[in-house]
C-alpha cells in the first residue's frame, strides 16, 4: 500500500483490542437490533398479508423500492431528523431494508405450508386467524430463519457504511484507515465484519434446529 | 344421520359441481361415494363440514341444517381425513392426533393420553408418539390421520381417498384396520373414493355417481356387483364383476372333507403344529393354498382350490391350524348354491336405478347390462 508501512501492524492491533471489541458490539447492536425490530413488525405483516392477500402487493412495491434506495442516500437525508452520528440514523433505514427481506419470506413461508395441512386444520376446526398462528406460522419458521440470516448477514455489511455519517461500528475503521493511508485498522474491520456476519449466522443455524427439530432432514 | 335435501353447488364462474343431491347417509353405517374424477364427489362431502357451502338445497346432520351451525364447532364435532394425511410437520405424532382435544379445551395431559389410545387403536407402536410426521412412511401418516379424526370421539367420519396415495400393499392393511375400527366404533362414516375395489370392499352401501354428483346407482356392494343399474355402472365396475362379486360372499358355507392322509396320489404334509406345510407326490413339494372360512371368502376358496396342484383348498382356522379340505366342485357347488340376480330388461334397470336414487334398488329388477 504504501512505501515501509505494512500490511498489518501488529502492535497496533495488540494495543487496541477493547477498542476493537467496543467498536464490534456497536457494530452487532446497530446491525442487529434493526433486524429484531424488522422481525417483529415482518410476522403480523406477513399474517395480514397471508389473510388478506391483496395488501400483500402494495406493501412488497414499497419496501422494494425502499431496498432499492442507496444506503449512503438515505442516512443523509435522514440526518436534520435523527441528527448527526446517532444510532437512529443508521438503524431506521437498516430496519427497512431488513423487513424488505423479511416481509416476503415470511409471507411466502405462510403460503409454502402445503394445501393438505391448511385443509386439514380447518377441516378440524380452526378458525382462519388461530390457523395462521398455531399452524401455518410455526410451520414457517425453518422458512422465516432463513430469511432471518439473510438479512442479518446483509445488514452487518449495511451497517458500515453508516460510519460515513458518524455511527456504523467497524465501520470506523475504514474511514479512519483510509484517512491514514494506514492499512492495518482496514484489515482489521474486515476481518471482525466476517467474523461477526459468521458467528450470527451460526446463531441462527442452531436456533433452527432448536425452534424446529421437525425440520431437519427436510430439504429447505 | 346426514341427509342431503336437494343440495347443489354451483362455481361462481357457472360450472356446476354438483346438480342437486338427494341422499341419506344412514348412522353407524360406511357410505362410499364412488365415482370418475369431476363428479363430485368431494364436494358432497365437504358439503358435510361446510367447507363447501351449497348454492341451493341443504344439508342436514341429525335434522340440523350444518349452515345454521357455527363452522369451527360444527368441524371439531365430525372426523375429517384426507389423502395426503395433512399432519402439521411441526408438531410430534402424539400432538398432532391431540389437535381437537386441545382445541375442545382439554388440558395438554388428558389430550395426550386420549391421543395414546388413538394410536393404539390405529395400530401404530407407541413409539410412534413422539416422532414427527415427516419420520414416517405414506401409511403411517395416513394412520395418524385416521386417530387424528377419532380423537374427540366424532360420531361422523368423513374420508376424502384417505388411502389412495399409499402402495397397493399398505393400502389393503389400512382398509382392513379401517374395517376393523369401523367394526369397533360405529360411526356414520362417509367415505369418497374413485376406486370401486376400495368401494366395494368398505362400503356398507356404495353411491356410483356420474357427472354433477348424480346418483348413477345406490346398493350393497353385491347388489352393485351382481345388478349394475345400466351399463355406465356396468363399465365403471370393470371386468370380473362376477369373480370380484365372491370377494363379498363368506367361504363358510363350503362344505368341508376331513383330514385325510392322502388324496388320490397327493398327501397333504403338516408341520409338529398341524399347520399345512405343503403338497407332496412322491419327491414332487408344491405349496399348499389355504383359505379361512371363518374369515375369507368364497373368492379366496376358489382361488386356493385352483392354485392346489391336488385341486382342494385346504381349510385352516384362526390359528393356521388344517381343519379339513374343500374339492373344486365343493367350491362351485357353494357358489352356486346362492343365487345370483336374474337378468332383466335394460330400460327398466335404467329407470328403476333413477327412481330409487335414495332407496336401494330391489335385486332382480336389475340386468347385467353392457356385458
Amino acid at each position: 500500500m504504501l512505501d515501509g508501512e505494512p500490511l498489518v501492524r501488529w502492535r497496533w492491533l495488540g494495543d487496541h483490542l477493547g477498542y476493537l471489541g467496543d467498536l464490534t458490539a456497536d457494530h452487532a447492536v446497530i446491525a442487529l437490533v434493526p433486524v429484531l425490530l424488522a422481525l417483529l413488525l415482518a410476522v403480523p405483516l406477513g399474517l395480514a398479508c397471508a389473510r388478506f392477500p391483496r395488501l400483500y402487493q402494495p406493501l412488497a412495491a414499497v419496501f422494494n423500492v425502499v431496498y432499492a434506495l442507496p444506503s449512503l442516500a438515505v442516512f443523509v437525508v435522514l440526518i436534520p431528523y435523527t441528527g448527526l452520528a446517532t444510532r437512529e440514523t443508521v438503524m431506521v433505514p437498516l430496519t427497512c431494508y431488513a423487513l424488505a427481506v423479511l416481509l416476503p419470506t415470511t409471507v411466502d413461508g405462510l403460503r409454502a405450508v402445503p394445501e393438505p395441512v391448511r385443509q386439514a386444520a380447518t377441516a378440524l376446526g380452526y378458525g382462519p386467524w388461530r390457523r395462521l398462528a398455531a399452524v401455518e406460522l410455526p410451520a414457517s419458521v425453518p422458512y422465516l430463519i432463513g430469511g432471518l440470516r439473510v438479512a442479518a448477514v446483509s445488514s452487518i455489511s449495511l451497517a458500515a457504511v453508516g460510519a460515513l455519517v458518524g455511527r456504523g461500528g467497524l465501520g470506523y475503521l475504514f474511514v479512519d484507515g483510509f484517512q491514514r493511508t494506514f492499512p492495518t485498522p482496514i484489515l482489521a474491520g474486515i476481518v471482525l465484519v466476517a467474523l461477526l456476519a459468521l458467528a450470527t449466522d451460526l446463531l441462527l443455524v442452531a436456533a433452527r434446529r432448536v425452534l424446529a427439530p421437525w425440520a431437519r432432514g427436510v430439504a429447505r | 344421520m346426514i341427509r342431503f335435501e336437494g343440495a347443489a353447488k354451483r362455481h361462481p364462474d357457472g360450472t356446476v359441481a354438483v346438480r342437486g343431491l338427494d341422499l341419506e347417509v344412514p348412522a353407524g353405517r360406511t357410505t362410499v361415494l364412488v365415482g370418475p374424477s369431476g363428479c363430485g364427489k368431494t364436494t358432497i362431502l365437504r358439503m358435510v363440514n361446510r367447507m363447501v357451502v351449497p348454492t341451493a338445497g341443504r344439508v342436514l346432520l341429525d335434522g340440523a341444517d350444518v349452515a345454521s351451525l357455527p363452522a369451527a364447532g360444527l368441524r371439531r364435532g365430525i372426523g375429517y381425513v384426507i389423502q395426503q394425511a395433512g399432519l402439521f410437520p411441526h408438531r410430534r405424532v402424539i400432538d398432532n392426533v391431540a389437535t381437537v382435544p386441545r382445541l375442545l379445551g382439554w388440558d395438554r395431559k388428558r389430550a395426550r393420553a386420549r391421543a395414546a389410545e388413538l394410536l393404539e387403536l390405529v395400530g401404530l407402536p407407541p413409539e410412534t408418539a413422539r416422532r414427527y410426521p415427516a419420520q414416517l412412511s405414506g401409511g403411517q401418516q395416513q394412520r395418524v390421520g385416521v386417530a387424528r379424526a377419532l380423537a374427540a370421539d366424532p360420531p361422523v367420519l368423513l374420508m376424502d381417498e384417505p388411502f389412495s396415495a399409499v402402495d397397493p400393499l399398505v393400502r389393503a392393511g389400512l382398509q382392513e384396520e379401517l374395517l376393523r375400527i369401523q367394526g369397533e366404533l360405529g360411526k356414520t362414516v362417509l367415505f369418497v373414493t374413485h376406486d370401486i375395489e376400495e368401494a366395494v370392499r368398505l362400503g356398507d352401501r356404495v353411491v356410483v355417481l356420474r357427472e354433477h354428483g348424480e346418483i348413477a346407482q345406490l346398493a350393497d356392494p353385491r347388489t352393485l356387483l351382481t345388478a349394475p343399474a345400466d351399463a355406465g355402472v356396468a363399465a365403471f365396475l370393470g371386468r370380473d364383476r362376477g369373480l370380484r362379486g365372491l370377494g363379498l360372499r363368506p367361504a363358510a358355507t363350503v362344505p368341508l372333507d376331513d383330514l385325510r392322509p392322502s388324496y388320490e396320489e397327493w398327501r397333504l404334509v403338516l408341520d409338529p403344529d398341524g399347520r399345512p406345510e405343503h403338497w407332496a407326490r412322491g419327491t414332487e413339494r408344491h405349496p399348499a393354498p389355504v383359505f379361512a372360512p371363518a374369515r375369507d371368502s368364497l373368492r379366496s376358496a376358489l382361488d386356493a382350490a385352483l392354485l392346489a396342484p391336488s385341486g382342494r383348498a385346504v381349510a385352516v382356522d384362526a390359528t393356521g391350524r388344517a381343519v379339513g379340505t374343500a374339492s373344486r366342485t365343493a367350491v362351485v357347488e357353494a357358489l352356486a348354491a346362492d343365487p345370483t340376480p336374474s337378468t332383466a330388461d335394460p330400460a327398466t334397470a335404467t329407470a328403476t336405478a333413477t327412481a330409487t336414487a335414495t332407496a336401494d334398488p330391489i335385486p332382480g329388477q336389475v340386468p347385467h347390462a353392457g356385458r
